[in-house]
């Protein structure tokens, strides 16, 4: 009496313009399954997840539910078919009660139209004592902690009779006790009869709570198996791939240089805030690239935060070359000769509607003051030189950022900062968005300003990327820095296994 | 309905003010001027009422005025060159309005403009369609003829209920006025729209987290549309009174009334953050205004100064509704921004 | 020779009415009530003062203008040196509203005198009705409302644009082409002024036309705007009719810039200090001038009477009327008009 599967997609393929984002790929999810979805950015995984939502509809394929062929790109059919998708971020409206919030656009209604909240109440109550989940429904969902607003999107879905629930980093937000307690959920969602799709890039919580495991890389399946067959190790390399292991093998080792000059840039100590990081002790020396690496969620971005003044720790230390510092705002981390290169270069790096050359003077505008007015002449000279030291194309400092391709905005990005002078070099994600050339001439420039004496830290989620430039590598995990290493001393399967969270 | 802290502690300084001007300013706590209270600001209430709608699905109506000003036109027009009876004035009036405020939705919700600058461009349109229509123009003579009809100037009336109740025995009660009554009809049906049926709820999701509202398979977009239609439509209501109290319209009636009803409406906890607030907020918010501007007034505090006094109400109120926005944030923070 | 005369004439009238003190115009004002029969109980401003009381008296204008500035300050002049009068100055923030209002605080305080300059005469109505149920008297000034109250002291807005209209015609030696920037249109002032205008030309100028009316909403800098506009299409312009003086003198700057000083025939409406002084410097043809000082200080006057002379409000079946006098000020006259009078 083998049941259909909930969901069979099928020959699932996404094009965008040149780009394949998916790429023939089949999935499955039977009832009472929890799969895991996995894989790197970029893999196809929130294409897939698009697909099945209905929030996009693919170039080619079929999803079936419960054995019937679904309309695709349609959000609503979706619901209707079952399947209800829980977000990263809370689909809540945060002033209506827990209760409107379950029954969001359909609440049932008495005669004359007005909300039977009666009606409400029991069902929701009835819902709650099936799944064993416990929400006071009377409060607004903002009061919430976060994991009760999980609650209350899993009882929305439940309460549209959903069978199947996509779960996208339902943990992103949540303290270890709250995973604990949401995974008990899961469980017992499971064993009323649901699929679940769950997301993650927290193998511990694959581990802990899945059954079976789908790993996407460059639009494909890599692997499809029961998670009790699989070991961590091999999730990683799954996921990153064998060109990884070629590449770092390439990476000469002659070129590092850890500790650099041997004089200490930028120290940190017991660094430590909570909920988020925890006792983060390095040093950065000068003349010397520090990568700092670790899946998406282990906190490297609030340590950079701090480290520049935006997101304030609660203890420890932080001094420059030598001097303790305190930073409340970043002109005090700059004033102190730290330049940060934002992730996202289009919210907070860059002016796109502006040209080059007053991209490249902003963080230096001082420097061009002729009393009350700035000297065109001066930045246009700056930004010459600039523009040819970092070869930024095309050539001419007059061009609108917002029309230069990625790469050469990070270029100009990175020129921006480096106009400061600053002594310590902070890069976060520095070639997400960049095609391979462009990616080379940025590896180039940081190995350029290394030369020059620069203290340089890059994050990055890219081991391609950190096993290239980095001379040492430390590795974060869940807001620790477990592991500090020369570049040329480890290989890339041992720091898979430790970003993965595998003690060593 | 339970009183959210907010809602009380604008009751609270709102009795501090009346009982301060009760104390100091001259023939405040008359009923003359209770009643003159209650016949000045019932419009602006049910206005700023209107005005709650937008904001609550994180809009706003700027051209809540032009269409008053515009309802009260095709009052004038059809009254006084049409002569139709005012019974099918006062519908025809009621649609003018709600069609007006629709259009606004449709900019907004449809073709996805900012609000303010839809409702900017609508102002503008609807205050040159008042002038081209005006009645005052297109027919010499009209200037000066007071509108007549009695299902119009009925609305001009007032009721003497504390005699009724025998309470003048005790006190000099003043005499209510029927848009003081009109005013609380249109709260209760606004109310129980906004707390009792699912469009309330829709209105809460929408402002709250429109891609929620979506997902949850909401019409957003009629739900916009919605919200404006009734800010449109309290604004037709506001041209009835005001034309029944003027006993004629002009071209410039309603000028700077989104001001004042944003004003009343933000004063009254309804957040421009969107998805928070009620109907109770802006009612009090309104008479909580007229108070302070009668009151100061009576004390002889030139206008100018009231204005001033006015500008830092609205700015303390808008201050503590971000100030409110951000307390709020981290825990919404949380739900609304993507990982690290 | 005649026209001359005529302007001799109204220059002894103007001299005339100036010489009119205040200690005269509670008498003057006497003459504005011809319509009733005053059943005075023989109250007076001495009496009154000898009783402690006080009467409460307030002038809501339209918006901040120099028109009721000068008003305002004519009014003062008549009643603060009586000493029983609580005067005040209230703005009416260009909405129907916003008067409404103030009628209703100022029946609540129970003043005995309310000036008004009413944005609308319709709108207004109720509230002066309301008023006068209360036994309040209310004077309006410029412009009329449809209800019959105390009385309306009005400057002379028909008359003196036919005047205007007779004199630029003059001037323009009976025949061409002119223009007029006009006010936003529903207000009764505009109208009078535009109906008196084209009316004066067809009586005195018939081979005058109009060819141009176009609004400049009351302001300097809209009217040059507007008159370089009307120019492009009208190159042989010979006249420029402001409906009031910041609009004339936007003309002027238009003609000085090119170079059409004394080709084009600019006159305005009002007569307050800068245009006086423009004519006088030979840029602006000339205005209609109305001692706006002189206007307040009858108004104030009136009132004065109405409330210590014990005249109920309700006793105005049919209310007085009281024209200004005016002269049409050009370069030949202006010089009569006194540094006192100039506003």
């Amino acid at each position: 009496m083998a049941a259909p599967p909930l969901i069979r997609g099928t020959d699932l393929s996404k094009v965008y313009g040149t780009l394949t984002a998916l790429n023939n790929t089949n999935f499955t999810l039977m009832p009472s399954e929890v799969r895991a979805l996995i894989g790197a950015n970029g893999a196809g995984k929130s294409t897939l997840i698009k697909i099945l939502t209905g929030a996009i509809a693919p170039t080619s394929g079929t999803v079936e539910i419960s054995g019937t062929p679904v309309a695709l790109g349609d959000p609503r059919a979706m619901i209707r078919n079952g399947l209800a998708c829980i977000y990263q971020h809370a689909n809540l409206a945060p002033d209506l009660s827990v209760l409107d919030n379950i029954f969001l656009g359909r609440q049932p209604t008495s005669r004359f139209g007005l909300v039977n909240t009666k009606a409400q109440r029991s069902e929701a109550q009835a819902l709650m004592a099936r799944h064993g989940i416990e929400v006071d429904v009377d409060v607004p969902v903002g009061n919430l902690p976060t994991v009760k607003q999980k609650e209350v999107e899993i009882l929305k879905a439940l309460a549209l009779n959903a069978r199947i629930i996509l779960m996208d980093e339902p943990t992103a937000w949540l303290s270890a006790s709250e995973v604990t307690k949401l995974h008990e959920t899961v469980r017992a969602l499971k064993s009323t009869g649901v699929g679940i799709v769950y997301i993650s890039h927290v193998l511990d919580e694959i581990f802990a709570v899945c059954d079976t495991l789908t790993i996407l890389r460059d639009g494909k399946v890599v692997a499809e198996t029961d998670v009790a067959k699989i070991n961590r190790p091999s999730v990683v390399e799954l996921m990153v791939g064998e060109k990884l292991a070629r590449d770092s093998a390439q990476a000469s080792s002659k070129n590092r240089h850890p500790r650099g000059t041997g004089e200490i840039g930028l120290s940190v100590r017991n660094l430590t805030k909570h909920g988020v990081y925890r006792d983060i002790s390095f040093d950065l020396y000068a003349g010397e690239i520090l990568c700092i690496t670790g899946l998406i969620g282990s906190k490297r971005t609030e340590l950079l935060q701090t480290l520049f003044g935006t997101v304030k720790s609660d203890s420890g230390t932080v001094s420059v070359t030598g001097a303790p510092a305190v930073f409340r705002k970043p002109s005090h981390a700059m004033a102190r000769g730290i330049g940060l290169v934002p992730e996202d270069r289009h919210r907070d790096g860059l002016m796109l509607g502006m040209t080059v050359t007053e991209n490249l003077a902003l963080a230096t505008l001082a420097k061009f003051l002729h009393g009350l007015f700035l000297s065109s002449k001066g930045m246009a000279e700056a930004a010459r030189a600039s523009i040819a030291d970092l070869s930024i194309r095309p050539p001419d400092g007059r061009h609108e950022v917002g029309l230069l391709s990625g790469g050469n905005q990070q270029k100009v990005l990175v020129g921006k900062w480096l106009n400061l002078a600053p002594k310590v070099l902070i890069l976060d994600e520095p070639t997400v968005g960049v095609d391979v050339g462009a990616k080379a001439e940025i590896y180039g420039i940081l190995r350029r300003e290394r030369e020059r004496g620069k203290a340089i830290l890059v994050v990055s989620s890219d081991l391609e990327e950190v096993l290239t430039i980095a001379d040492r590598i430390a590795v974060m995990v869940s807001g620790s820095l477990v592991a500090l290493h020369d570049a040329g001393a480890i290989g890339s399967k041992e720091l898979v296994r430790e970003i993965g969270g595998i003690a060593a | 309905m339970k009183l959210r802290p907010a809602t009380s502690a604008l009751l609270f300084f709102t009795a501090l003010v009346f009982a301060a001007f009760s104390v100091w300013a001259p023939r405040f706590a008359t009923a003359t001027n209770i009643e003159n209270l209650m016949s000045g600001f019932s419009f602006i209430a049910i206005l700023a009422m209107g005005q709650a709608f937008p904001i609550l699905v994180r809009g706003i109506d700027l051209s809540i005025g032009a269409i008053v000003g515009l309802a009260g036109m095709v009052v004038f027009d059809l009254a006084l060159i049409f002569h139709l009876p005012g019974y099918l004035i006062l519908p025809l009036a009621l649609l003018a309005g709600s069609l007006a405020g629709a259009l606004n939705g449709f900019l907004v919700a449809y073709l996805r403009l900012q609000p303010f600058i839809a409702t900017l461009a609508t102002l503008a349109a609807y205050r040159g369609l008042t002038y081209t229509i005006s009645g005052r123009q297109l027919v010499p003579g009209l200037t000066t003829t007071a509108i007549t009809d009695p299902w119009i100037m009925g609305i001009e009336a007032y009721f003497d209920v504390g005699g009724w109740l025998g309470l003048t025995k005790w006190v000099n009660m003043p005499w209510i006025p029927l848009s003081f009554f009109l005013m609380l009809l249109v709260f209760a049906l606004f109310q129980v729209l906004l707390l009792m049926t699912r469009f309330g709820r829709d209105i809460y999701a929408v402002g709250g987290n429109e891609e929620a509202a979506r997902l949850a398979g909401i019409r957003t977009n009629v739900v916009i549309v919605l919200a404006y239609t009734l800010s449109g439509f309290a604004a037709a209501i506001a041209a009835l009174i005001m034309v029944a109290r003027f006993t004629t319209s002009t071209e410039a009636l309603g000028t700077g009334m989104e001001l004042t009803t944003i004003a009343a409406a933000v004063i009254g906890g309804v957040s421009l953050a969107g998805g928070t607030g009620s109907m109770f907020g802006p009612l009090i918010g309104a008479f909580l205004m007229g108070g302070i501007l009668l009151g100061l007034t009576l004390l002889g505090i030139s206008q100018f100064v009231q204005q001033i006094i006015t500008g830092m109400i609205l700015l303390a109120a808008i201050s503590n509704d971000r100030l409110l926005a951000i307390r709020r944030r981290p825990k919404l923070l949380a739900i609304s921004s993507g990982a690290s | 020779m005649n026209s001359q005369k005529v302007i001799n004439a109204k220059r002894r009238n103007l001299i005339k009415a100036s010489m009119l003190g205040t200690a005269a115009l509670a008498g003057a004002a006497g003459v504005l009530f011809g319509n009733f029969g005053p059943q005075s109980t023989g109250l007076g401003i001495s009496q009154a003062k000898a009783q402690g009381t006080r009467y409460k008296m307030a002038f809501i204008q339209w918006q901040p203008h120099t028109v009721p500035a000068a008003w305002s300050k004519g009014i003062e002049e008549v009643l603060k040196p009586q000493q029983v009068i609580d005067y005040e100055l209230l703005d009416g923030q260009n909405k129907v509203e916003v008067q409404a209002s103030l009628m209703d605080t100022l029946i609540n305080q129970g003043a005995s005198v309310i000036f008004l300059q009413p944005i609308d005469s319709v709108a207004l109505a109720p509230s002066i009705a309301k008023a006068k149920r209360a036994g309040i008297s209310v004077i309006t000034l410029n412009i009329d409302a449809t209800e019959a109250h105390a009385a309306h002291v009005e400057m002379n807005h028909y008359f003196g644009a036919m005047d205007i209209a007779k004199a630029m015609g003059d001037v323009m030696g009976g025949k061409g082409k002119v223009a007029i920037l006009n006010a936003p249109p529903g207000i009764i002032i505009r109208d009078q002024r535009t109906n008196g205008f084209v009316e004066g030309m067809k009586q005195h100028h018939p081979d005058i036309q109009v060819v141009s009316d176009q609004v400049a909403d009351w302001d300097r800098k809209k009217a040059q705007d507007v008159l370089n506009t009307i120019l492009a299409a009208n190159p042989d312009l010979g006249g420029v009719y402001g409906v009031n003086d910041s609009m004339a003198l936007g003309a002027v700057d238009v003609a000085k810039e090119k170079g059409l000083i004394g080709k084009l025939a600019i006159f305005g409406n009002d007569g307050e200090i800068a245009a006086l002084e423009s004519i006088e410097a030979g840029e602006l043809t000339g205005t209609q001038y109305t001692d706006v000082y002189q206007q307040g200080r009858l108004a104030a006057a009136a009132a004065t009477v109405l409330a210590t002379g014990g005249v109920a409000a309700t006793a105005f079946t049919q209310q007085s009327h009281l024209l200004m006098p005016y002269v049409i000020a050009t370069k030949e006259n202006v010089g009569s008009i006194q540094p006192a009078q100039r506003w």
